[in-house]
């Protein structure tokens, strides 16, 4: 993997941002807090400290039964009886297991053995990491940053078994569907429900924030996750925010007046038609925001963010601080999400300096291909590598920025996939393992009990020796989506009686169990 | 309904024809009005205004004298020659393309670019404008992308899907969903190509994946819907499609499908399309063929229709089951219709219209199921489509690529190496943030329900799926996209192609007619007001565009002609700046 060089960078970079305190007198309070707090176990936020919740989003349904494995025996021995069908198996392979150099490119054998790790609570089983999240197995077992939130997905209300199979039990709506259940896990409704939960969590925080546009932040296309009842979403490109029309003269074709007139033709809708209020409403605060982020970000071409190019200007798609290592290939390529993820680096950063006038945000960054209905070892491989560099490059990035305390990031999807295989890929699922990243997570340990997996019956597609499995072997979820929410959201600063509006199912879960514990409290 | 008697015979001749329409028209007129309907529009546009609205919705947009010839042919007749023209083949265009580039360059070939290049070559001078069109409105319903290696590896194929659209389009529905279903990039896309019955032994089971969009994307929705395209309600709560089961049960009839093979149905050519070094060349596009081998035997039961278990694998008599099932169901004729109508000319239909749309789609009035040329005409022809609506809420969006061809039709360019190279178009940073068949999923660019959160238009409850594209980087990406465009041409670079030299951009157009205007402010305003926007803006928007031209001072030419290239580069700077101006508001975005 690609490193910076933590000191030599943070160190500049202090030296540029003490210049903006000096410059910014008040605003700089937030940095130096982030700056004090630096190596030390960081508690939930204190009032008027910076922090940011990221959201990257797997886009497909990831199939996480390949991500998080159970390596006790009886556990090992479902996964490979189930996941090991003709043509190609999907069986990972035991810890250990060497790698075969010759083997078809991202195929278990290729791949060699499952990563083990160790959680401070093994709940009486063993764990392991793809073979490919390397730099994952060292964040939970080495940095303890990286926590295990085992099989989660939207609830209604907990759900067991039988309750599954009764249709008076109430259970989200268009289950296995992906764009309902991508909307659900954002906006706990299917689609069509247009408030999310990090943009409700926004509204309760986004006082603290002068500019309220930049309070929830995409830079991955619209995402209803974003969307509270006040909170809008703002969206920023990769390399920042774009400007509309004119140069870096503030002309267009030579003329400022032209310039000027584009900015108010853009931004204001003539007439009362719905559509063109809205299309005025997003171009007049794509001016706004983008005079802004104009001199508030950092430059992307300068460490932590990114490496200065040896000649010409800088492309981030060839900056080696955001390519991974294609395990398909077996060459560096560009890695979307770390692009993503760098444009975000720098509004965090220039969030803690106060160039932006918030002091909590909430961001979206997503990947997309995960429905891996068939040819699962090439395409699962190639994510798993991504989402390995891209969540490694960011938490070194803040690490230099000294911001990891005040940056919590989690993984969240459509749905897990079914425990059976087709012949060389999965069906979609419900239930799903997931990761959170961040200095004030409590790394290293899985949150909640890890689901039994069991034989397939082989009258039908059942799995009767598992409470957690459902037909084809989906999970089950139980942990909710609203207790993820939580748990995040306490963490955040959103009192216990706020967090019962943003999560509505939330009272429905065991007060003992709404805060699933993985932040530090 | 108003088509039951049987459409003029094409021998008739003209004066007969009027005197026939003439007829139908005062018939139509006088059931609606016992009917108590809503009236019969007119079947001729009133104005050139009202044929470029139409044109706006039924083609790439008004080019040329493309009003004149709506105006005096009238609509439905218009409709019915547009679909008589023969289709120019994409793949025959793509072939060309790759011949064209190893003439030069031996070791290249086409790829992806030319698809898209023959995508918009077609939609920017094909004479069968209203085919192209429902060509590209399908491929936005009947989703495969490019941005899957498996489908973007194979861009011949690609553009042959393109060809499947705008013939299998033009006839039922049922026609066009088997050949969707057989096309092997949709095989490949949703993974049902090689696709395998169960395996009771060591526990396999069927890839679900077409099973289920097709169900939910490409025939019967998530949720029972009534006649008119609104969901059925039971305890005030939707009512699903279908479950699990059926999911499970369709999957089998997805098994057994693979390439088209010499040595078929031989299990080298199910795995590869190849047996012994032989394959087709055309597989890639060739309908899948069964293997019965492969085929799942067991019964086969989903939304209330079950196939009996096969003594003999029999995959195409399931697939017909399934397919007629799904073409059958009460759902599909008001979810495609609504579908269609949402891709050509309004997002939120009213429950009428969706209501005659499917009424024309289970009967065209000649007792044909799904004839998709029907439905398009009575998408086109409906009131509420035809009468200019003052209503704060009719109309839709226009999506990316609309935009952009309705530029270049209303201001036509000509391409230099022919080849119309417009290319990748996915940046929305800096393009248009979509290019025709690289959709980032099957669920398209965008869904037919997106709601955009705290928007004005969810405020007044209303759906508008092009929404989903805009965001603050889009609606800056597309002004600084269309700058560029102005000033330099659109589409790629061309440098030495051969030995020709270009060096400029391969779409340009020659401005001397509005050269000619640049020195008239409100003359300029006015001509690209009227051709971009039609009837859809305001006096004082165009004195506002035409005040912001004057203020770019044009040098008065000097009798020696030594300040000509300052002359005109203001007057051209004039020109860009009316256009990209029009272009960037809000009027142009939408289509009411």
């Amino acid at each position: 993997m690609t490193t910076t060089h933590p000191s030599h960078s943070a160190r500049r970079l202090f030296l540029r941002q003490a210049g903006a305190i000096s410059a910014l007198a008040g605003s700089g309070a937030p940095l130096l807090t982030g700056l004090l707090a630096a190596g030390s176990a960081q508690a939930a936020l204190n009032p008027g400290q910076y922090g940011a919740l990221v959201c990257v989003f797997l886009f497909g349904g990831n199939d996480a039964y390949n991500m998080v494995l159970p390596t006790d025996t009886a556990s090992w021995n479902a996964y490979t009886a189930t996941r090991n069908q003709a043509p190609d198996s999907i069986a990972l392979l035991a810890p250990g297991t060497a790698p075969v150099p010759g083997a078809a490119a991202a195929s278990p054998s290729r791949l060699g053995g499952v990563l083990p790790i160790a959680p401070a609570n093994a709940q009486g089983r063993s764990f392991a990491l793809h073979p490919l999240l390397t730099n994952l197995r060292t964040l939970f077992d080495t940095d303890r940053r990286l926590a295990i939130v085992p099989n989660i997905g939207p609830l209604v209300l907990p759900t067991t078994k039988v309750q599954y199979g009764q249709t008076s039990h109430p259970k989200p709506l268009s289950l296995f569907s992906h764009n309902d259940q991508q909307n659900t896990w954002m906006a706990l409704g299917p689609e069509g429900t247009t408030r999310g939960w990090g943009g409700r969590i926004g509204d309760m925080i986004a006082a603290g924030n002068s500019r309220a546009v930049f309070t929830a932040i995409s830079a991955a296309g619209n995402a209803v996750w974003l969307s509270g009842d006040n909170v809008r979403q703002y969206q920023v490109g990769n390399s920042g925010a774009i400007r509309i029309g004119a140069d870096s003269n503030g002309r267009v074709y030579g003329s400022t007046a032209v310039a000027t007139a584009l900015n108010n033709v853009v931004a204001n809708a003539r007439g009362s038609h719905v559509f063109r209020a809205d299309l005025a409403s997003v171009a007049a605060r794509s001016i706004s925001a983008e005079e802004t982020l104009r001199t508030a970000l950092a430059p992307a071409n300068q460490a932590p963010f990114g490496t200065p190019p040896t000649a010409g200007t800088y492309n981030p798609a060839n900056d080696p601080l955001l390519r991974y290592l294609n395990p398909l290939t077996g060459v560096q390529a560009t890695n979307s999400l770390a692009q993503q993820l760098q444009v975000v680096a720098r509004l965090i950063e220039a969030g803690m300096r106060g160039a932006t006038g918030v002091t909590r945000q909430v961001f979206f960054v997503s990947m997309g291909g995960f429905d891996t209905h068939d040819l699962q070892n090439r395409n699962q491989a190639d994510l798993m590598a991504r989402l390995n560099h891209a969540l490694a490059y960011f938490d070194t990035t803040l690490g230099a920025l000294n911001a990891r305390n005040n940056v919590t990031t989690f993984t969240a999807s459509d749905f897990g996939r079914t425990f059976t295989s087709n012949g060389d890929g999965t069906d979609h699922g419900w239930g799903s393992h997931h990761f959170v990243m961040g200095g004030a997570v409590r790394g290293g340990d899985l949150y909640g009990r890890f689901p039994a997996l069991a034989f397939k019956n082989p009258n039908n597609n059942n799995f009767d020796g598992s409470a957690d499995q459902l037909g084809n072997g989906a999970l089950l979820p139980e942990r909710s989506v609203d207790q993820l929410g939580a748990t995040l959201g306490a963490w955040f600063g959103v009192g216990s009686s706020d967090l019962l509006q943003v999560f509505p199912n939330l009272a429905r879960f065991d007060t003992s169990a709404r805060n699933l514990g993985f932040m530090s409290a | 309904m108003l088509r039951a008697l049987p459409p003029p015979a094409r021998r008739l001749r003209r004066p007969h024809m009027f005197r026939l329409q003439r007829i139908l028209s005062l018939l139509a007129l006088v059931l609606a009005t016992t009917a108590g309907q809503a009236q019969t529009p007119p079947d001729r546009p009133a104005s050139t205004a009202e044929a470029q609205r139409f044109l706006l919705q039924a083609t790439f947009g008004p080019a040329g004298d493309d009003a004149e010839s709506l105006m005096k042919l009238g609509y439905g007749a218009w409709i019915d020659r547009q679909f008589g023209l023969p289709a120019t083949s994409h793949r025959l265009t793509w072939e060309a393309s790759d011949a064209a580039i190893r003439a030069i360059t031996p070791a290249q070939g086409a790829g992806q670019n030319e698809v898209f290049d023959s995508f918009w070559k077609q939609a920017l001078t094909g004479p069968d404008q209203l085919r192209q069109r429902l060509v590209f409105a399908l491929s936005e319903i009947f989703v495969i992308s490019g941005v899957d290696g498996a489908v973007g590896n194979e861009p011949r194929a690609m553009a042959a899907w393109l060809d499947m659209l705008g013939d299998k389009g033009t006839t039922t529905y049922r026609q066009l969903l088997e050949s969707v279903s057989l096309h092997p990039m949709m095989g490949r896309y949703l993974s049902h190509l090689r696709n395998q019955k169960a395996d009771p032994v060591t526990g396999r089971v069927p890839d679900q994946n077409y099973a289920r969009e097709v169900m939910q994307l490409l025939s019967i929705g998530l949720v029972q819907l009534n006649p008119d395209g609104t969901p059925v309600m039971v305890n005030n709560r939707t009512v699903e499609t279908y479950g699990p089961d059926d999911v499970a049960g369709l999957a089998k009839v997805f098994t057994g499908w693979s390439w088209d093979c010499p040595a078929a149905p031989n299990t080298s050519c199910f795995n590869n399309g190849t047996s012994g070094g032989v394959s087709d060349p055309d597989r890639q596009f060739k309908p899948m063929i069964p293997y019965p081998q492969f085929h799942s035997t067991e019964a086969k039961a989903f939304l209330g229709v079950t196939i009996p278990p096969q003594t003999t694998p029999d995959p195409r008599e399931s697939l017909r089951v399934a397919l007629n099932t799904l073409d059958a169901h009460p759902n599909t004729a008001p979810f495609i219709s609504k579908a269609l109508i949402q891709r050509f000319t309004v997002s939120n239909p009213s429950p009428a219209y969706v209501r005659a749309v499917a009424g024309v789609f289970i009967n065209n009035g000649a007792g044909v199921r799904g004839d998709l040329k029907a439905v398009v005409k009575a998408i086109l022809t409906h009131p509420e489509a035809r009468t200019p609506a003052n209503a704060n809420s009719t109309g839709k969006l226009r999506e990316p690529v609309l935009r952009l061809s309705a530029y270049l039709r209303a201001f036509p360019h000509i391409s230099d190496t022919g080849r119309w190279r417009i290319g990748n178009t996915d940046s929305a940073a800096n393009a248009l943030g979509q290019t025709p068949l690289r959709s980032p999923s099957v669920f398209n660019f965008f869904r037919p329900g997106y709601v955009a959160p705290n928007t004005a238009t969810a405020a007044a409850g209303l759906i508008a799926p092009e929404m989903q594209l805009l965001n603050e980087t889009s609606a800056a990406g597309w002004v600084n996209y269309m700058r560029d465009n102005l000033s330099n041409g659109v589409g790629s670079f061309n440098g030495t192609v051969g030995t020709t030299v270009f060096n400029r951009r391969d779409l340009q157009r020659n401005w001397d007619f509005e050269l000619e205007l640049a020195v008239r402010p409100e003359s300029l305003a006015r001509f690209v007001t009227q051709r971009l926007l039609v009837n859809q803006y305001s006096e004082a928007l165009k004195n506002d565009i035409a005040a912001q031209v004057a203020s770019i001072t044009v040098p008065t030419p000097l009798p020696d002609g030594s300040n000509l290239a300052a002359v005109t580069a203001a007057k051209r700077n004039r020109i860009f700046a009316a256009l990209l101006l029009t272009m960037a508001t809000p009027e142009f975005l939408t289509l009411k």
